[in-house]
């Protein structure tokens, strides 16, 4: 089976989520983990890192569709950063781009949380 | 010679220009195959020849096919011109006027003739139209010279080619996303088909089929369904109001196919689109397996406010196909679990109740005893027992343990041990029904009970002292033909705790009595029509065989049962056991 690992950090309030590996159908339930933990302390400002994100499938996408309102009705958001030119594609052919927004690096979805707080 | 050449040409102005002219044709065409922008290659052009021959307003109208043509692009002109369409069936090969031409021939001229356009310019590929260039009069009002003309059709012609290749490459750039998106659904497919296998839980397969419909489709509205018997049951939700309930799922449970709310047709039923609308949903999905549907999946709105295509409503009955087929795995593999789980129950249960009851009848002098016990497929909770308490006194009961598996089981080996373990205590039998009341009722909380009947046969006296706590009143056929039913004692056991003390009874047996201690098993057996076989019937048979021994009798009595039932499955113990005095 592949792997898939979520490491979380927290800079500034914000929560960071590192993904690595494999995003599918069998490893979803992970992140649904990390996802519920921060909403059940009342953590809703995360951004996502998917540098070494090596593969996402529908059901993986289909995580930040389930808690992006929740996360949004609190006054946070989930962002995203980092992406593979392959991994983009995904997000991009399925129309995400228009719901989420991407960053290059982490810091420049960093920097949006912070100047919307100023 | 070269020398000569540029001295003419310095001289002569129309090859001057001419020079010039072709170096401007050389950039123009440059520039707009530099790149595959659509949008900045018409607007180059417009530009360009607006400025080459000082026009104010220009348009671009591109073929889409069959003879339509859009406004691409448009400047000068009102707004409202943009995308408008026109419906072209023959176009002039060359450069020509608006005014030249009489509109009864060209009637889609009219409407460009009404915003202004006065010279047309046709794109070509070889015979092929591919588009439109028109322009507004001159500021000038200056006609354009054969020259400027030339130079205008060879800038159409060098537009054509790169509005064509620009064109062509996103048709390519289209093509391929749709390939690479049909890709996507095929993993998506895989995946899930993969993972679904490899899942038993209905609850995380279901979560797992919500999450690939969220990514896939771009959705945060659904409704998932699941058959339960003649019943829809909602599985999972998120919805802009409260889940709707059965009637409205089952009569969903008519669609065969994926179909759009807006499309759905429902005999007699208006207010069911309205009620789907309502609540946010837009397309309804049959989980369907051998023709059956098993559940329903239903979306809402697409994020992205696109309509659900007929390649989705494809792709979502794939995808849901997949999911019943592992749904239904799961809940038959879930049912042989629990089958499973109760046959391995009731096979502890009877393990039980056959090591609680006695592997031999110890030995009574002048008293003969026999006893059955026949467990039922669920197991009842019947007992009887037979010990001796010293060398004189020996101990029979019968009981009937409430509910029935392994529970019943326990607490019945409950009441045994209590049994066995008060016996040697000098108590009255009634102090003894006491104890044992509230030792059960202790320990069962008082939402068991047990019917239960014992005596104490004392040889030398030849009596019987009994306590009867609620159950079946045993038949005592003495010799001379009259019977009489051991009913005194108390409440049934375990249900409140002791307040009336329990009655007891001494009775004198006398050679030739017959005594018969039964369960309800017995005198409640049941034939097809739910006839009972009855108590009346029991005493009835007994004067008939109290001459055999008490195995007979025992067998006797069961085979009159059995020819009661004819067969019908019991649900309850039979046991009984047969006193015989001597």
């Amino acid at each position: 089976m592949s792997e898939f690992k979520i490491g979380v950090r927290e800079t500034e309030g914000i929560h960071v989520l590192e993904l690595k590996g494999y995003l599918d159908a069998h490893t979803a339930p992970k992140l649904e983990e990390a996802f519920t933990n921060l909403l059940t302390s009342n953590r809703y400002r995360i951004v996502v890192n998917c540098k070494d994100l090596s593969y996402i499938s529908s059901a993986g996408l289909g995580v930040f569709m389930a808690y992006i309102e929740d996360v949004r009705k609190n006054q946070g958001d989930i962002k995203l950063s980092n992406m593979s030119p392959k991994v983009y594609n995904v997000f991009d052919l399925l129309g995400f781009p228009l719901l989420y927004e991407i960053f290059k690096e982490e810091r420049e979805a960093l920097r949006k949380f912070v100047d919307k707080t100023k | 010679m070269p020398r000569t050449r540029r001295t003419s040409s310095s001289q002569d102005s129309p090859t001057y220009e001419s020079h010039f002219e072709h170096t401007a044709l050389f950039e123009f065409s440059k520039v707009i195959n530099s790149s595959l922008d659509l949008k900045f290659i018409l607007s180059h052009i417009l530009l360009t020849i607006m400025g080459k021959i000082l026009s104010t307003k220009g348009m671009v109208l591109l073929e889409t096919g069959k003879g339509r043509y859009v406004v691409e692009t448009a400047k000068g002109f009102p707004s409202e011109l943009q995308e408008a369409q026109l419906t072209i069936k023959r176009i002039p090969q060359s450069l020509f006027y608006v005014d030249k031409l009489r509109v009864s021939q060209y009637p889609w001229l009219a409407s460009l003739k009404k915003h202004g356009v006065h010279i047309l310019l046709p794109m070509f590929i070889a015979e092929r139209p591919i588009g439109l260039l028109g322009f507004s009069e001159r500021f000038s009002g200056k006609k354009l010279t054969t020259m400027e003309e030339t130079y205008l059709r060879s800038l159409a012609n060098i537009s054509a080619t790169a509005v064509e290749k620009s064109r062509t490459v996103s048709e390519i750039q289209q093509v391929n996303r749709k390939l690479d998106r049909k890709i996507q659904e095929l993993n998506t497919l895989f995946d899930l088909g993969k993972e679904f296998g490899a899942l038993l839980d209905p609850d995380k397969l279901v979560r797992l089929l919500v999450l690939s419909l969220l990514g896939q489709i771009g959705v945060n509205r659904y409704l998932i369904c699941l058959r339960d018997g003649s019943d829809m049951k909602v599985a999972a939700s998120r919805l802009d109001g409260p889940a709707p309930q059965g009637e409205l799922l089952m009569k969903l449970a008519s669609v065969k196919a994926a179909t759009c709310v807006d499309d759905l047709v429902v005999k007699h039923d208006v207010d069911l689109r309205e009620a789907l609308l309502a609540l946010g949903l837009r397309v309804v999905v049959p989980m369907q397996t051998q023709g059956q549907t098993k559940g329903l999946v239903l979306l809402g709105e697409k994020l992205s406010r696109e309509v659900f295509s007929p390649v989705d409503l494809e792709f979502l009955s794939s995808l849901v196909n997949l999911a019943v087929i592992s749904l239904e795995n799961a809940r038959l593999f879930q049912e042989a679990i629990e089958k499973q789980k109760l046959e391995d129950e009731l096979l502890i249960a009877r393990e039980i109740q056959k090591g609680l009851l006695p592997d031999v009848i110890p030995a009574i002098p002048g008293i003969e005893i026999a006893a059955t016990n026949i467990s039922s497929k669920q197991v009842g909770g019947d007992y009887y027992d037979v010990l001796s308490v010293d060398q004189h006194r020996h101990i029979i009961a019968i009981g009937d343990v409430s509910g029935k598996g392994t529970p019943a089981a326990l607490l019945m080996a409950n009441l045994q041990a209590t049994i066995r373990a008060l016996a040697p205590l000098d108590l009255s039998l009634s102090e003894f029904t006491q104890r044992v009341n509230d030792l059960m009722c202790r320990n069962t909380g008082g939402n068991k009970f047990v019917t239960f009947f014992w005596g104490v046969i004392d040889d030398r006296s030849r009596t019987l002292t009994y306590v009867n706590a609620g159950h079946n009143y045993p038949i005592l056929l003495r010799s001379d033909g009259t019977s009489i039913r051991l009913d005194k004692g108390g409440m049934i056991l375990g249900v409140l705790r002791t307040e009336v003390p329990y009655e007891q009874e001494v009775t004198q047996l006398k050679p030739g009595d017959l005594l018969v201690l039964f369960t309800d098993g017995v005198s409640e057996a049941m034939n097809k029509d739910a006839v009972e076989y009855g108590e009346s019937r029991l005493e009835a048979l007994l004067p008939s065989v109290r001459h055999c021994t008490a195995q007979e009798i025992t067998d006797a009595i069961y085979k009159d049962v059995l020819h009661h039932t004819k067969g019908a499955a019991q649900s309850d113990d039979i046991t009984m056991m047969v006193v015989k005095v001597h």
